[in-house]
């Protein structure tokens, strides 16, 4: 800090002293200075008493009061000055005090009052040891702690679980699989999913997983309590999970593509086979950096499922629902490719006179579903990156294939039901994707004076051929394959450029 | 040289030193005799007596002789030989300093600012922060009213040198003929030469620092003899009462010379007695026989006993029947076997909360606040209304009309409250304010009692005495006095420190109280007589807090730099600074037994040390120049929040209080 003479000068000239002899400006500057230091020094001085380390306009004032001067004004600031640079100066700063409108100042409604001083408690250590929970800082300096232990040692680490773990892991197993719906199990899961400190129990809960699979596989409940309780853990971000991957994701996969899960008809495990995707995506989300082979390890065997006809029709559900969960570049490049000839053998299944037993038609639409929803969604989004593509109709794809028309037709209205009750449809519109339905909506417009399927039918081929132009080739037979419910997926963008 | 000329220079040195009359006298005494008496001396013949007359009329009054003849100084001292350089530099900060204030007292105000500036990166490193206070001195008058500056400048500056360093330095102080540089060094250090070898870089700490001018005075003062034993019949000597008597007789003897080898033999004894007996203790079950183990093993028989100076007030038989019940509880600590550490958050406090105090049994936690409020809650019945959550509002104890709130608000300062003391039992809180005045409180009533007047200005610190009845209070106005609750005006004043008292802590035996002082200086005072009987010197930045082991033996300071320093009383030598913290060290507390010393900070941070491999390993450390991480124990982060307060609980549960401070973004 240095006053000079000038400032001295302009000093004076503000509080309207024009005329001061260059003496007395040379000769208060240092002492000015002086003075400044000495009030800061005794400013330092309440801060510290204040037990603070940052200076405060009260501190100062403080300081003045010591010294029986007049205390500043307008400068109690609760907060900490910010001071600004000014620009092309280097080391001047000032005080960024914005005008304030004294009308909107009044006119403002009053503030809440500030919350009162309270005060909690928490463990900071237990014994020397710092216990991993929400209120202790979450850094690595336990396991710092704990590696400079483990070098100390010279031994192999010991795993010892602390009398509060070793409930918490008894009581959170036992809830799983008796009181799986109840409000505390639920409760369980979110401490799961926050709590710092449940590192130690990992390897546990991911045996203790992957055994119960096996043992309930014809128990849905626990299923989709073991299912959930991946889930949270997954979720945590202070827990590690890598190292138990191997481990948990077979079971997880058991889950999504297994032969039967649960024994009775009602036990819905079409969503425990979405919620399982859902939880696969979001393990290969959050591992894939680390393990590079995780998703397409992930994928193949998603894959060998989907190509073996053998396979039961859940099996395939679960195997496609995955993949979609993956994201669309997989479906885009290992599903689509595969429609056609899995269609050849779905189609089957799903007609009235090829498939008599009324169950496994349903398993087929439901497949079906799930498979046009992928493609849909590959579709849409193909179509969204793609808009300045369009181009004029070239050639009319448009078969109408009498073999499946009529089914389509005759199960249309169940079918679509169908998927509106299915968690994907709603998945897609939960995230946020509204242009698709405003383009239900919209289709519904147009439909209203196309009542009957004939009229919309002769909508339909010049639109899909106006679109199929530019898309991947795998892209131009979904209409083949789907027909007039791919329009479902278009955006509206292109569907307003044709209405 | 004609002698004509040397009458000249003397002439114009007697001038420029403003000796005028001397000049006038001489003027006269030429003038009448011709230059032919003071011919008798023969200058001419005695070159070096007219080279140095030469050069004390040439030189002076050029300011830039101070910077050339301090940077040829400077450069020469650090292309010195390495084994002597960082010695000769140690006589750099002194000279520079002194240089400036020359400047200063001249009047060269410009000169000296210039001269400050380009040689102050040497020394900011260890001296930055009375650099920061020297910088502001800019015209002769403050130097006058600085009491730092006079102090420097009153008082020489004590430089420890070996021989062949001091040599070198006078070479080329002879050689290069800078007069100035051996004026200044002549005049303001004291050099203490030694044969042998140069020490070695680590023991720097007192050589370095300038402590004005009360190290001389410190060492005479820190002669006398002090007991820094345990208090007879003391609630540790009754717990043991039938115990190792005869031990503590023995010990008695012994206690004013502290001789280090002699307790560090006695620690390690203590060390294994302790593990045998631990085995004997356990395969004992009787209780009785338990106790009697459990003493033996605590250091505390150790401690010599000596009288109490004050009249001690007498205890209720239930409040003592509790505490000998929570010693006899007491976990043993050392360090393998680590405390449990409660933390008490503070939150919304809005920037407001200036100290925090927790009481002995740690089920009361008081805040003061700059609003000039303290609030007192009441752990355990926190706890209780968290369990009882949705009953209707029991918390209504406080009287208050507000009924949610769940804490004792206390109203009557007039100033933001510094500062809260706790007594033993729990029934009265101290505080202390910058209106100059402390209050006592009744936890019981939930009311002002008393209002002491004495302090002229803030009050920054108030203890009560490990017994209750009397408690030491420090402030600005550079005093610590001592209270007792029963008068309004304080019994003694301790006046000696050079600035601001900031801290203040009892003895274990009531007869001393220790003071930390914005001198960066730590004092020790006879309760009895008022008189300093320590002087600590070794912290560079001021003192903010201070805690005495158990025992009595050692006390441990923390300052503003994150330095904590143990020391012992008795030969007023730090044994060991405990380096770590980055900031402000808020607090410090020792266990129960005083094997571990817990330390809290601006930093977020509360460390545990290991006090027995502190004092013990001195001497070994010396030698091997070992650094003194190993001591830390423990680092316990928090989650932003700067400890303010600690305490070992009699049970030796740690507490820990602090306000959460979110960090800007």
């Amino acid at each position: 800090m240095m006053v000079t003479k000038e400032s001295i000068e302009v000093i004076a000239q503000s509080i309207g002293i024009s005329t001061l002899s260059p003496d007395v400006s040379a000769a208060l500057a240092p002492d000015v200075e002086y003075r400044v230091r000495e009030v800061m020094q005794e400013a330092i001085k309440c801060m510290r008493h204040a037990r603070r380390t940052t200076l405060m306009a009260h501190d100062v004032d403080s300081a003045l009061h010591f010294r029986n001067l007049e205390p500043t004004c307008g400068f109690t600031s609760s907060k900490t000055v910010r001071l600004k640079r000014a620009p092309e100066h280097r080391d001047l700063y000032f005080f960024d005090d914005k005008d304030v409108e004294l009308k909107n100042v009044l006119e403002a409604p009053l503030l809440n009052a500030p919350p009162d001083a309270s005060i909690t408690s928490h463990w900071l250590a237990i014994d020397g040891i710092q216990p991993s929970i929400p209120q202790n800082s979450p850094v690595q300096a336990i396991s710092d702690v704990k590696r400079s232990e483990y070098k100390d040692d010279g031994l192999p680490a010991r795993h010892v679980l602390s009398k509060e773990l070793q409930i918490y892991y008894d009581k959170v197993t036992e809830w799983a699989l008796t009181l799986s719906g109840s409000t505390v199990f639920r409760q369980a899961l979110t401490s799961l999913e926050t709590d710092p400190g449940l590192h130690p129990l990992v390897p546990f809960f991911t045996c203790f997983i992957a055994e119960e699979i096996v043992r309930n596989m014809d128990n849905y409940p626990i299923l989709l309590a073991l299912m959930r309780l991946a889930r949270s853990l997954l979720h945590n971000p202070h827990v590690h999970l890598e190292p138990y991957l191997h481990q948990l994701m077979p079971s997880i996969i058991t889950c999504l593509i297994a032969k039967r899960l649960g024994k009775r008809l009602s036990d819905s495990h079409w969503d425990l086979r979405n919620f399982t995707a859902g939880t696969v995506a979001a393990t290969c989300k959050r591992f894939g950096h680390v393990y590079h082979n995780l998703l397409p390890r992930v994928t193949r065997s998603l894959l060998h499922t989907f190509l073996d006809p053998t396979k039961a029709l859940p099996q395939h559900y679960g195997a496609i629902q995955g993949m979609v969960a993956l994201g669309l570049n997989v479906v885009r490049f290992v599903v689509l490719p595969n429609l056609e000839p899995y269609l050849l053998l779905l189609l089957p299944e799903m007609a009235h006179e090829k498939q008599k037993d009324g169950a496994k038609r349903h398993e087929a639409w439901l497949v079906y579903g799930v498979l046009m929803v992928a493609a849909g969604r590959c579709l849409y989004e193909r179509l969204k990156t793609s808009q300045t593509l369009l181009s004029p109709p070239t050639r009319s794809v448009w078969k109408t294939d009498g073999k499946l028309t009529n089914p389509r037709q005759s199960k249309r209205k169940a079918s679509s039901d169908n998927l509106t009750h299915q968690p994907p449809l709603k998945k897609i519109a939960a995230e946020g994707i509204m242009q698709m339905s405003s383009t239900q909506m919209q289709m519904g417009l147009s439909a209203v004076p196309q009542q009957s399927p004939l009229v919309g039918r002769d909508v339909s081929p010049r639109t899909s051929a106006t679109l199929g132009t530019d898309v991947d080739n795998f892209l131009f037979p979904l209409f083949d394959y789907f027909g007039e419910s791919m329009l479902m997926f278009t955006p509206k963008h292109e569907l307003s450029f044709f209405l | 040289m004609d002698a004509e000329r040397i009458d000249e220079f003397v002439m114009v040195y007697l001038k420029k030193k403003g000796f005028d009359s001397a000049a006038k006298d001489l003027q006269l005494a030429l003038h009448h005799n011709n230059g032919s008496s003071f011919n008798s001396i023969d200058y001419p013949n005695d070159p070096e007596l007219t080279k140095l007359i030469r050069s004390f009329s040439q030189s002076d009054d050029h300011p830039t002789q101070y910077r050339e003849s301090y940077s040829k100084l400077r450069s020469w001292a650090y292309n010195s030989l390495d084994l002597y350089k960082h010695e000769l530099l140690r006589v750099m900060y002194p000279v520079f300093i002194h240089c400036y204030m020359d400047l200063v007292g001249k009047g060269h105000t410009q000169e000296a600012r210039a001269f400050f500036n380009s040689f102050r990166k040497d020394h900011e490193m260890i001296n930055l922060r009375d650099l920061q206070k020297l910088e502001g001195v800019l015209t002769p008058s403050h130097l006058e009213e600085m009491e730092f500056a006079r102090a420097l400048r009153q008082s020489k500056v004590n430089i420890k040198i070996c021989q062949y360093s001091y040599d070198l330095l006078l070479q080329y102080l002879h050689r290069t003929e800078s007069t100035l540089m051996l004026g200044i060094i002549n005049e303001h250090i004291n050099f203490q030469v030694y044969s042998g070898q140069p020490i070695s870089g680590s023991d720097d700490i007192e050589a370095v620092t300038i402590v004005g001018s009360f190290q001389e005075p410190a060492n005479h003062i820190n002669q006398k003899e002090i007991q820094w034993g345990l208090l007879e019949d003391s609630l540790d000597d009754r717990l043991e009462k039938g115990g190792l008597l005869s031990d503590s007789e023995k010990g008695q003897g012994e206690s004013k010379d502290g001789d280090m080898d002699d307790s560090k033999k006695r620690s390690i004894e203590v060390g294994k007695q302790g593990s045998s007996l631990k085995k004997l203790k356990k395969d004992k079950a009787g209780s009785a026989t338990a106790k009697v183990a459990r003493q033996e093993t605590s250091t505390v028989p150790l401690a010599p006993r000596v009288k109490a100076e004050l009249a001690l007030p007498v205890m209720s038989t239930d409040v003592e029947e509790s505490m000998l019940e929570d010693l006899r509880n007491r976990v043993q600590l050392s360090s393998v076997a680590m405390p449990s550490v409660s933390f008490y958050t503070f939150v919304n406090t809005h920037n407001g909360l200036n100290c925090a105090s927790i009481s002995h049994d740690g089920s009361l936690v008081a805040g003061g606040f700059s609003d000039s409020s303290i609030k007192v809650w009441d752990m355990a019945k926190l706890g209780q209304a968290g369990s009882l959550q949705g009953e209707n509002d029991t918390n209504d104890q406080i009287g208050g009309p507000n009924g949610r709130r769940n804490y004792t608000l206390l109203l009557g300062h007039s100033g933001p409250v510094y500062s809260a003391t706790f007594s033993p039992p729990g029934d009265f809180v101290l505080s202390s304010s910058a209106d100059t005045t402390i209050r006592l409180w009744s936890t019981k009533l939930n009311a002002n009692l008393v209002c002491y007047k004495g302090h002229n200005y803030p009050v920054w610190d108030v203890q009560f005495s490990p017994f209750g009845h009397y408690f030491a209070s420090c402030s600005h106005d550079r005093t610590a006095r001592i209270w007792s609750m029963d008068r309004v005006q304080p019994l003694r004043i301790m006046a000696g420190h050079l600035s601001d008292v900031d801290c203040v802590q009892w003895h274990p035996n009531c007869n001393y109280i220790a003071t930390g002082s914005s001198d960066k200086t730590v004092r020790l005072w006879d309760v009895q007589t008022g008189e300093c009987v320590r002087i600590f010197i070794g912290h560079r930045s001021m003192v903010l807090s201070l805690a005495m082991s158990p025992d009595g033996r050692y006390m441990a300071s923390g300052d503003e730099d994150g330095t904590i320093m143990m020391w012992d009383l008795s030969t007023a030598r730090c044994i060991t600074p405990l380096m770590g913290h980055n900031s402000c060290v808020w607090s410090l507390s020792y266990s129960g037994e005083g094997s571990l010393l817990a330390s809290g900070s601006a930093d977020c941070t509360v460390k545990l040390w290991d006090v027995t491999s502190s004092t013990k390993l001195t001497k070994a450390e010396e030698k091997n120049g070992n650094s003194n991480r190993l001591r830390s124990l423990r680092t316990f982060p928090t989650k932003s929040t700067p400890v303010h307060a600690l305490r070992f609980s009699r049970r030796n549960l740690l507490f820990a209080a602090g306000a959460l401070s979110k960090p800007e973004s």
